[in-house]
């Protein structure tokens, strides 16, 4: 990315093709939109190349992207005055990567589907550090930088987070 | 996974590390690289047109410098020229022109007085009289032409050269021996006309040495009575 800043707008390429899914995936679970997440997708490249000047290179790459995401989902929540998170109408079964034994496909698809909804029914604070820390499989320090905030907070979001989240689970299965 | 979940949640965690996520078409790749090339264009026009405004204001600043030099640099040429016409050339022709006036004026001068000079020993007394007139046109009278003036004013043997004379010495006053030779001349005289002329030139010019020489001139036997009298009034003018 310091190359970019530098000038070397060409390097932004093997950036997108290293980071692209990763960010998909935060704005997947964040908007639970497909085409939605692609648009975004092309926007937070966009920032990044228009905002390169603002990357310190001090911190992570992934935490720079990252904020610059969260600034674009709220951005695009602004224009759009709706709900950010939104089921795809996409059937969910239609966009799930297929697993070899059909019992076990089914009961994961069945356990999936109600954890993604458990997933969508949670506030937005909480559904954003989950995604950060079990999505993206970020530390609760990087996610602590993203969200301008302490570690031990983000701790204690996360751990508040689940417990919302197993009870509206428990109450979806149920 | 953190210690403070219980199982239930260590579960969900586990099952949220297994949810399938889409993946992302491959227009994203398409339509990302289409928005990366337009960008790099975009940054290149705004860098031309960044150095073509300044080549511009450059170029502006430049051309309006020389649009001014050119401008100075005529008002100076015209100024210079004028000046060196109008200063530098006639100066020098004005002096050499000025030389040779004051040379060909001193020369004129030169040869009025010797003409002047010349014309006064002229028998004809109309030719002395021009002589004498010949005074007044010149600028500076020397010694030689006062001496001149005062020999032909005490002995001219014309009355009215010796009348014109005494009008040209009056003009010459300013000089001490004018004076000098005017006073000495009353008693030169011997024509009443002269005498009588005499003493109203030393009362014109309040020349208070002259009382002497007019008691000396009462004293002589033959003097016209109304020489006499005018003589005693011009004494006591001057008294």
């Amino acid at each position: 990315m310091l190359k970019v800043k530098a000038g070397d707008l060409d390097k932004m390429g093997l950036l997108f093709e290293r980071y692209h899914r990763p960010l998909f995936g935060f704005l997947y679970h964040t908007t639970g939109q497909v085409a939605q997440s692609e648009d975004l997708v092309q926007t937070v490249f966009y920032r990044m190349l228009k905002y390169r000047h603002t990357f310190s290179g001090e911190g992570e790459f992934r935490t720079w992207m990252f904020h610059l995401a969260r600034n674009v989902v709220n951005d695009a929540a602004k224009k759009n005055q709706r709900v950010v998170y939104e089921a795809d109408i996409t059937p969910r079964s239609e966009r799930t990567i297929s697993t070899p034994a059909a019992d076990v496909q089914l009961e994961t698809k069945q356990e999936s589907e109600v954890l993604h909804q458990a997933l969508a029914k949670l506030s937005p604070d909480h559904r954003e550090v989950l995604i950060l820390s079990r999505f993206q499989e970020l530390s609760y320090q990087e996610i602590a930088e993203i969200l301008k905030t302490s570690e031990g907070n983000i701790k204690v979001k996360v751990h508040r987070a689940m417990k919302e989240l197993k009870s509206i689970f428990l109450k979806e299965t149920n | 996974m953190d210690e403070q979940f219980d199982d239930i949640e260590k579960t969900l965690w586990e099952q949220m590390g297994k949810l399938p996520v889409p993946e992302p078409s491959k227009d994203v790749k398409i339509r990302f690289h289409a928005m990366l090339d337009t960008f790099k264009a975009e940054e290149e026009a705004k860098k031309e047109g960044i150095f073509q405004i300044l080549l511009e204001r450059f170029k502006t600043i430049f051309a309006y410098k020389s649009a001014y030099n050119w401008a100075y640099a005529m008002i100076l040429i015209v100024i210079s020229s004028g000046a060196g016409y109008f200063i530098g050339k006639p100066s020098s022709e004005v002096a050499a022109n000025s030389n040779e006036v004051k040379r060909l004026s001193s020369e004129v001068q030169d040869m009025k007085q010797m003409m002047m000079l010349s014309m006064l020993e002229n028998p004809v007394a109309t030719e002395r009289l021009k002589a004498v007139s010949y005074t007044q046109e010149l600028n500076n009278v020397d010694d030689q032409v006062i001496d001149a003036l005062l020999t032909t004013l005490n002995f001219d043997q014309n009355e009215n050269v010796r009348l014109v004379t005494l009008e040209a010495l009056i003009q010459l006053a300013d000089n001490p021996k004018v004076r000098e030779g005017l006073v000495q001349s009353l008693l030169t005289q011997e024509s009443p006309l002269m005498q009588v002329a005499l003493a109203d030139a030393m009362v014109k010019l309040q020349e208070k040495r002259s009382v002497k020489q007019f008691k000396e001139l009462l004293r002589k036997e033959n003097l016209n009575d109304a020489v006499k009298g005018k003589i005693e009034k011009t004494i006591l003018v001057l008294s």
